[in-house]
């Protein structure tokens, strides 16, 4: 079992109770300790009550998404805090520092694809840069990220893999053909296993399996330095953790006038 | 097969509902390069001299070029070519979008339309599947309209769809080719053409490879490119407004056309710029495809009597064209003109052209209301603009007499409105007065095309670079756009760089615009995806054989130096004191053609290419035919 201690890292809001970035409150076995003088929002608490008891635990299951889930938002939808939830070890013992330690790097959620659908522009040029990076030539056919487009209503959506915790294409695939890259977290298409039956594209939340001669296309986020970004000029594409600054990517101008 | 090419050209038969599939020959690759080029010589080779722009003998041409499909930025358009209903003459256009590149995948460098069909038809290419497809339940819907309804038909939302709206189908002689809904090939009449032969679209779906020759050159080579794009000065400003910047610029410069042409400066011009766009309606930036240059933008206006309108664009030609030249101040009603025009399938240059050119006969007591089927013809009025967008779209009442551009409704309404007619060669001209910019004047007037902007954009001239003036085009006045001298060889330049943009299908902003590739760089472009080894003299003689072809083929239409001229308005009449930095300009055009002909080797009496120059460019058929008509001696 963990203790936890749970830190307002950012206020993007108005929060009037106010919560403040730096304060915290400490879970403790079955307690909640608030430091005296300090003060936990009602509003927060009820949105993360549950999720303590399972952060407190220890949980080793290949594709949790527990142990990357680190971020919690209060729900009041003017305030927008942010709270991070630490495990915190015993002080006194250096086996659980070690712990602690390798805890933290294992818990930071690996980096990702990051969709900004508001500010892509159609232009479809992260699927030239993707089938030419992989085939060396152009063929969206062949891309793994391919933009959906509603010309009337503006609306244009990359499709392409956002590596979810909790990979459902990996557990729909009923010939285990489907893994997680070790290194990258990317999803790995094992074709030689592959049956083609598309349950995987179908199990996709994000639409973002694309197939060719029946077999599944998936962005295999280039061994972790993504093509498709450097070709992405407004920063709909990016590569990184959310609440972070990009590794990859970003808008190269500023593309809205007034805000 | 060459590189990067489809490598075959698509012949259809509307007539008789036949097409054929002929391989691309490699010699017309090499001499014409694409797109416009392509077209243009198709153009002189099948359509003989003096035939009727609505003729079923008349033939259209959509090409695309080497580099569309690839990732090199805005090489996503087509050109679309025929003989012009509208003006006569030599008829082109292009757009970007996604059609063009779509027109790669599936393997074709070309589209020949001939003939006419008995009923409406829309052609479907699906690689190498054609099929002409019956369009009776599509004759009489709009441009959006249309691509709905075949995107639903068709069943694939990948499919490129380039339509006519109703205007083509009614016959307004200025209808445009419209791609991806707002992706106009307006000018001169292109979807015209495609109307009188009942061709509703060409929907198409490719999915073969566009190959380059050489992967790695050509990564190594965007490399430049992209670091070129991203570090140019103009690349935020760019991305932010596009085009819609020019309302601003032209207007500080004095030479934003103001209630058709009679100032230079438009007092409401910043409630109707680009900079007021971005600010209040637009959502987000948009792009044609594989572009990095987002210049488009997609925008949502929320209140007011236009609230709920949204679309991608619009361009500087629409959003001047239904604001400042009709004197309107309100921004969303300009939009809203665009948008008519967008979805009717018109050229908004020359509807904002044949709207201004009424108002102003109006202001001059030469029409009366009672005449315009009792419209307020006041400037500013959006009511009537907008009224007036629709009885066009339906050849009604006024709107017919309109209809047919405006070299046609000043011979219609007589009584001295030809005096404001503003046309070069039955082409109405953009939103920038030639007064105050006197190389795109020269341009104006000699544009094979009639009076247009876009065959030449002397962009230099904005320059004020007097050291370069003189060591590029022999005189220090090139760089300044108030003065004369060396404007003919600004011009003949690019008129070329034009020409390359056009035929290699990539957009003239990043090309011309932004100079991002020269004549060398395009030979290195050109090896590592067709694999051709060229050198950058090679390049420009293709784009010289091209604006030469151009103009042979208007020679055999019977046109002479005469006829490169401009509104007498520009040549007489000087911007008024109110036009700030250009107040009291009119152009002296002569000294500038005789200029631009020995530039460009013709004959400085009648403006007609010499046979030498032809000769040196390959040209000696051509050459021989003028000469066998009588129309050149040498």
């Amino acid at each position: 079992m963990f203790d936890l201690r749970v830190v307002v890292e950012e206020v993007r809001g108005f929060c009037d109770l106010p919560m403040r970035s730096g304060d915290y409150f400490e879970v403790r076995g079955g307690r909640i300790i608030v430091p005296e003088g300090k003060h936990i929002c009602l509003w927060a608490l009820s949105a993360m009550l549950p999720m303590f008891p399972a952060k407190q635990r220890k949980i080793d299951e290949e594709n949790d998404w527990l142990p990357s889930t680190q971020h919690m938002c209060c729900p009041d939808p003017n305030g927008m805090v942010i709270y991070r939830i630490d495990r915190i070890a015993d002080d006194s013992s250096n086996t659980q520092q070690a712990v602690k330690k390798v805890e933290q790097e294992r818990n930071k959620p690996f980096p990702r694809m990051l969709v900004d659908e508001k500010v892509c522009t159609g232009c479809r040029s992260c699927e030239l840069a993707c089938s030419f990076h992989k085939k060396g030539f152009f063929l969206a056919e062949e891309a793994r990220v391919r933009v959906m487009k509603d010309e009337e209503n503006g609306l244009d959506r990359p499709q392409v893999c956002r590596q979810c915790g909790n990979a459902r294409c990996v557990q729909a695939c009923p010939e285990g053909a489907l893994e997680r890259h070790p290194e990258t977290h990317a999803i790995i298409l094992n074709a030689e296993l592959c049956v083609g039956c598309a349950a995987c594209a179908e199990a996709c939340p994000f639409g973002s399996i694309h197939f060719k001669e029946q077999q599944p296309v998936i962005c295999d986020l280039c061994g972790g330095d993504p093509r498709c970004i450097e070709r992405c000029a407004t920063g709909a594409l990016r590569f990184g953790r959310a609440g972070e600054a990009a590794l990859k990517g970003g808008a190269r101008a500023v593309m809205k006038g007034g805000q | 097969m060459l590189y990067g090419y489809g490598g075959k050209v698509l012949r259809v038969n509307l007539t008789s509902g036949t097409f054929s599939v002929e391989p691309l020959e490699q010699e017309l690759a090499r001499l014409y390069l694409g797109g416009r080029g392509f077209n243009m010589r198709r153009l002189y080779d099948e359509i003989p001299a003096r035939l009727d722009g609505l003729s079923p003998e008349n033939k259209m041409f959509f090409s695309v070029g080497p580099l569309v499909g690839t990732m090199f930025p805005g090489a996503a358009r087509f050109n679309v070519s025929a003989k012009s209903p509208q003006t006569g003459i030599l008829g082109d256009s292009n757009a970007g979008g996604f059609f063009g590149p779509e027109l790669k995948f599936a393997g074709f460098d070309q589209v020949i339309i001939e003939g006419k069909a008995p009923e409406p038809v829309y052609l479907y290419i699906h690689n190498d599947k054609i099929e002409l497809r019956d369009a009776k339940h599509l004759w009489g819907l709009d441009v959006w309209d249309t691509q709905r309804v075949i995107l639903q038909e068709l069943k694939d939302r990948r499919v490129q769809v380039a339509a006519i709206g109703t205007a083509a189908e009614n016959g307004v002689r200025f209808a445009g080719v419209f791609a991806n809904l707002v992706r106009a090939a307006a000018r001169t009449g292109m979807g015209t053409v495609m109307g009188a032969k009942n061709l509703k679209a060409i929907a198409v779906r490719g999915t073969n490879p566009v190959r380059v020759a050489n992967p790695a050159l050509f990564a190594e080579l965007m490399k430049d490119i992209d670091s070129a794009v991203y570090s140019h000065r103009e690349y935020p400003g760019r991305a932010l407004m596009g085009t819609t910047k020019l309302v601003h610029a032209l207007n500080e410069a004095g030479c934003l056309a103001t209630r058709h042409f009679q100032t230079g400066r438009f007092e409401a011009a910043e409630s109707v710029s680009g900079e007021f766009l971005a600010e209040t309606v637009k959502k987000k930036s948009k792009s044609c495809f594989g572009c990095v240059i987002p210049c488009s933008r997609f925008f949502e206006v929320k209140q007011g009597p236009f609230a709920g309108l949204k679309s991608e664009g619009p361009e500087f030609e629409g959003l001047a064209g239904f604001s400042s030249r009709v004197g309107v101040t309100d921004l969303a009603a300009s939009l809203k003109g665009v948008d008519l025009c967008n979805r009717y399938g018109m050229d908004v240059i020359t509807t904002s052209e044949v709207i201004s050119f009424a108002m102003e006969l109006y202001q001059r007591g030469i029409i009366s209301q009672s005449e315009a089927d009792g419209l307020d013809l006041s400037w500013g009025n959006t009511a009537t603009v907008l009224t007036l967008i629709d009885k066009i779209n339906r050849r009604e009442g006024f709107g017919d007499i309109l209809a047919d551009g405006v070299r046609e409704a000043a011979r219609k309404i007589g009584r001295g409105s030809e005096e404001y007619a503003l046309h070069v060669k039955g082409l109405e001209l953009f939103q920038a007065d030639p007064r105050g910019l006197k190389a795109y004047a020269l341009g104006y007037a000699v544009a094979s095309r009639g009076g247009d902007h876009l065959r030449s954009e002397p962009s230099f001239e904005f320059s004020e670079d007097a050291e370069a003036g003189q060591r590029m085009y022999g005189h220090a006045d090139a760089a300044f756009r108030l003065k004369y001298k060396g404007k003919g060889r600004v011009v003949k330049h690019y008129e070329e760089w034009s020409a390359l943009s056009d035929c290699l299908e990539a957009c003239k902003n990043t090309i011309v615009n932004m100079e991002i590739i020269d004549y060398p760089l395009t030979a290195k472009l050109l090896k590592a995806v067709v694999g051709w080894e060229m050198s950058g003299e090679e390049v420009q003689a293709v784009c010289e054989r091209v604006v030469n072809l151009e103009r042979v083929f208007n020679t055999r239409e019977g046109l002479t130096r005469e006829n490169d001229t401009l509104p007498k308005r520009f040549t007489h009449e000087p911007l008024p004191a109110d036009s700030g930095p250009s107040a009291g300009s009119v152009v002296e055009l002569e000294p500038m053609l005789d200029e631009y002909y020995q530039a460009r080797g013709w004959d400085i009496t009648t403006g007609r290419p010499t046979g030498s120059k032809l000769r040196e460019l390959g040209l000696a058929k051509e050459a021989l035919e003028l000469k066998e008509r009588g129309l050149i001696h040498d």
